[in-house]
């Protein structure tokens, strides 16, 4: 017979998430950390109901990804149990299986937070990882990314599965030595590959601490490297080449070592999207996904919650981008550099707990671009830490007068700056911000609908 | 006609000791003297760089993590004499985290292990397993005005001295939580613990700094006056959050 605090588990979460509902409140996290504190084995449960499992980590990029492979391989199964909306400690886990709870799953796919991987092993045994890249992230919260990465590399080391790793990014890189089972992925040298990176990252070898030499930037550390020890990317087993924008879509061709899928499209620019799109479709592609299938999901991928999520207004478009590291925003403001139309841009900064209390990274993201932009007409600066942002901006050499400084309440912030007459609106939030403005947005849109815009 | 007066900021290994955005605080410099018309040259030493840091005028070191460190300790080192000769010479320096630790005469891991430090000043830090992480605000013994210095520290060791302190604690850990003491001071030689970065949300210490940098090599300067509402904001939003 089953462990009795199972079933009180479950009807502890259930209630729980009952109640959030009710309230109009987002219950990805709590009933999960009730129902794992009644029940710890309940991950344990998780894992043994999944046929296959992944587990998708890494500083950046992990909630695409997962996205991504839902997308890609819903069209085979349902039986589906997947943590997509980027709750990754165990209680996001849990809270996925109360939501969709299944006697037997084929797929289990999972987000974990780079914190919690460790804890997470522990109960959920995958068939393949996938690692997508390491960061600085929060630096108050995992410590400095050496310790993360070795305490990952000591969590894989036992494990009996499939590694699918970036083969541009040296920390990832050196996994390929803790299995024969290692499928390299990565994005080849193009149009926005640089000589020369500007953000200050760590650049020395995993292996021997020597300086790395690089040929191509693609984008932080990521490219192609090399170290006098002998250390350099490993071959690729899947890679993404010939990339080419038009309107807002990328174009490439997904090469593995036997296929070519030329001309794939994908609605979402920015090469951490493409790496994004690297790791997914290399996981599919091992996993056995048909390519035509591959092609048109790929095609027709929509994101939700936040990132480069859209909402249409009348005389406007508002693009929802979440940033929550240097990279990260880095990233976002060279994707927003190429769109030409006359821009306003909200950065929301907060300090919670989930976002770091502390805010000095925001000094290591490259805002140079952002004083460049010729198409700028205004930068709201909200959140509990908005005032660092203005800051910030300012010691970029943004112009004072495009600074718009507004109180902490981002409802308020949202309101005025979808008064601006531009033809784009960004709103860069940082991870606790998101949710609550994506709830705005909807909001206004509901309402602009009603009044027939 | 007079010639334009002229400032050398030298970052001590900015491509490894970059830490919790305190690149900030060479750009603040930077910033807050060109808005003054003065010239600045920020010159980025590192492992492959050769001499002539004598001709610096303010010194930058940050910290690193371990292995950071570890990449450029006997580089270091190796500028002990020059930095002690810099420091004796009335030059501004300003050392944080890691770059403060190395400033004495030891660091004493968890092993209890000693490694050994620059020995410019006599004190030692010692590795604790809790990590003193979070904002902090003191009150500075350095006669600025306003009186409060704000930032955020993130440090596994305690530095203990009883030499003359940056602050006095009025909300966080400074050098070891136990006597209230935040950094150090001696010439125009900062240590600190503080992030934030540092400078940009307290002007009047960043000015502080370019003032006396100005003064050992032009005689007594004012500054001029800058608008520095946005760094207030900053600097009091932190006071009202966590004071």
């Amino acid at each position: 017979m089953k462990d009795p605090r199972y079933y009180l588990s479950i009807l502890a979460g259930k209630s729980v998430m009952g109640v959030l509902k009710l309230m109009g409140r987002k219950a990805t996290s709590l009933p999960g950390k009730l129902a794992v504190a009644v029940y710890p084995e309940l991950l344990k449960e998780i894992n043994d109901r999944c046929k296959k499992k992944v587990l998708i980590t890494g500083t950046n990029g992990k909630t695409t990804t997962n996205n991504i492979i839902n997308h890609i391989m819903r069209s085979a199964t349902g039986r589906i149990i997947s943590n997509l909306e980027g709750s990754n400690m165990r209680q996001g886990l849990a809270s996925a299986f109360l939501k969709n709870k299944k006697p037997e799953y084929d797929w289990g796919f999972f987000e974990i937070d780079e914190g919690s991987f460790p804890g997470i092993v522990k109960y959920i045994r995958p068939d393949y990882v996938v690692v997508t890249n390491f960061f600085r992230d929060q630096l108050d919260r995992y410590g400095e990314i050496e310790t993360t990465v070795s305490r990952i590399r000591d969590h894989v080391k036992s494990l009996n599965c499939t590694f699918i790793l970036n083969a541009d990014d040296p920390f990832v890189a050196q996994f390929g030595q803790l299995s024969k089972r290692a499928l390299f992925y990565g994005v080849k040298r193009n149009m926005l590959s640089s000589r020369k990176e500007v953000i200050v990252e760590t650049r020395f070898c995993p292996v021997c601490s020597r300086r790395l030499h690089y040929r191509y930037f693609n984008y932080g550390h990521l490219g192609e490297f090399r170290c006098p020890c002998g250390f350099r990317n490993p071959a690729y087993d899947y890679y993404i080449s010939r990339i080419k924008q038009k309107a807002n879509r990328y174009h490439f061709d997904f090469f593995s070592r036997k296929k070519v899928l030329k001309g794939l499209s994908f609605p979402y620019t920015g090469l951490y999207n493409s790496y994004n799109c690297a790791a997914a479709l290399t996981f599919c592609f091992a996993a056995g996904a048909d390519p035509g299938v591959i092609r048109k999901s790929l095609e027709t991928f929509e994101y939700k919650l936040g990132r480069l999520e859209d909402f249409r207004f009348r005389n406007t478009t508002v693009k929802l981008v979440l940033a929550k590291n240097p990279i990260g925003l880095t990233q976002v403001l060279h994707n927003i550099s190429f769109d030409r139309r006359p821009k306003a841009l909200l950065l929301l900064l907060n300090d919670n707990i989930a976002d770091g209390r502390d805010v000095s990274w925001i000094w290591d993201a490259d805002f140079n671009l952002l004083a460049e932009m010729k198409d700028l007409k205004a930068v709201f600066c909200s959140g509990r830490r908005g005032e660092d942002m203005a800051l910030r901006i300012k010691y970029a050499g943004i112009s004072l007068d495009l600074i718009r400084r507004t109180d902490d309440d981002i409802r308020s912030s949202i309101r005025k700056i979808l008064k601006e007459n531009v033809g784009i609106i960004y709103i860069i939030p940082t991870y606790t911000a998101l949710f609550e403005t994506r709830n705005v947005l909807v909001d206004y849109q509901k309402h602009f609908d009603r009044k027939g815009g | 006609m007079k010639k334009k007066m002229e400032l050398n900021i030298v970052h001590l290994y900015p491509d490894v000791l970059n830490l919790y955005g305190d690149l900030g605080n060479v750009l603040c410099l930077k910033k807050r003297c060109e808005w003054r018309g003065l010239k600045v040259n920020v010159v980025n030493h590192n492992v492959r760089s050769g001499r002539g840091l004598e001709r610096g005028d303010i010194f930058f070191l940050g910290g690193g993590s371990d292995r950071s460190q570890a990449i450029v300790y006997h580089h270091l080192m190796g500028l002990g004499p020059v930095l002690k000769k810099v420091i004796a010479e009335e030059k501004v320096v300003l050392a944080i985290c890691g770059g403060y630790q190395l400033l004495g005469r030891c660091y004493v891991d968890s092993d209890g292990k000693e490694i050994p430090g620059l020995k410019i000043f006599d004190f030692i830090t010692k590795s604790s397993k809790n990590r003193l992480i979070g904002n902090i605000i003191i009150d500075n013994l350095l006669g600025l005005k306003p009186l409060n210095i704000v930032g955020f520290e993130n440090h596994g060791g305690r530095t203990y001295h009883d030499l003359q302190a940056l602050g006095t604690v009025r909300s966080g850990f400074g050098n070891n939580s136990e006597d209230k003491k935040e950094g150090l001071v001696y010439r125009n030689c900062i240590g600190t613990y503080m992030h934030g970065p540092l400078l940009p949300k307290n002007p009047h210490l960043a000015d502080h700094l370019i003032r006396k940098a100005l003064e050992r090599k032009y005689g007594n300067q004012e500054l001029r006056v800058l608008d520095d509402s946005f760094e207030y904001s900053a600097h009091d939003k932190v006071k009202k959050l966590y004071l």
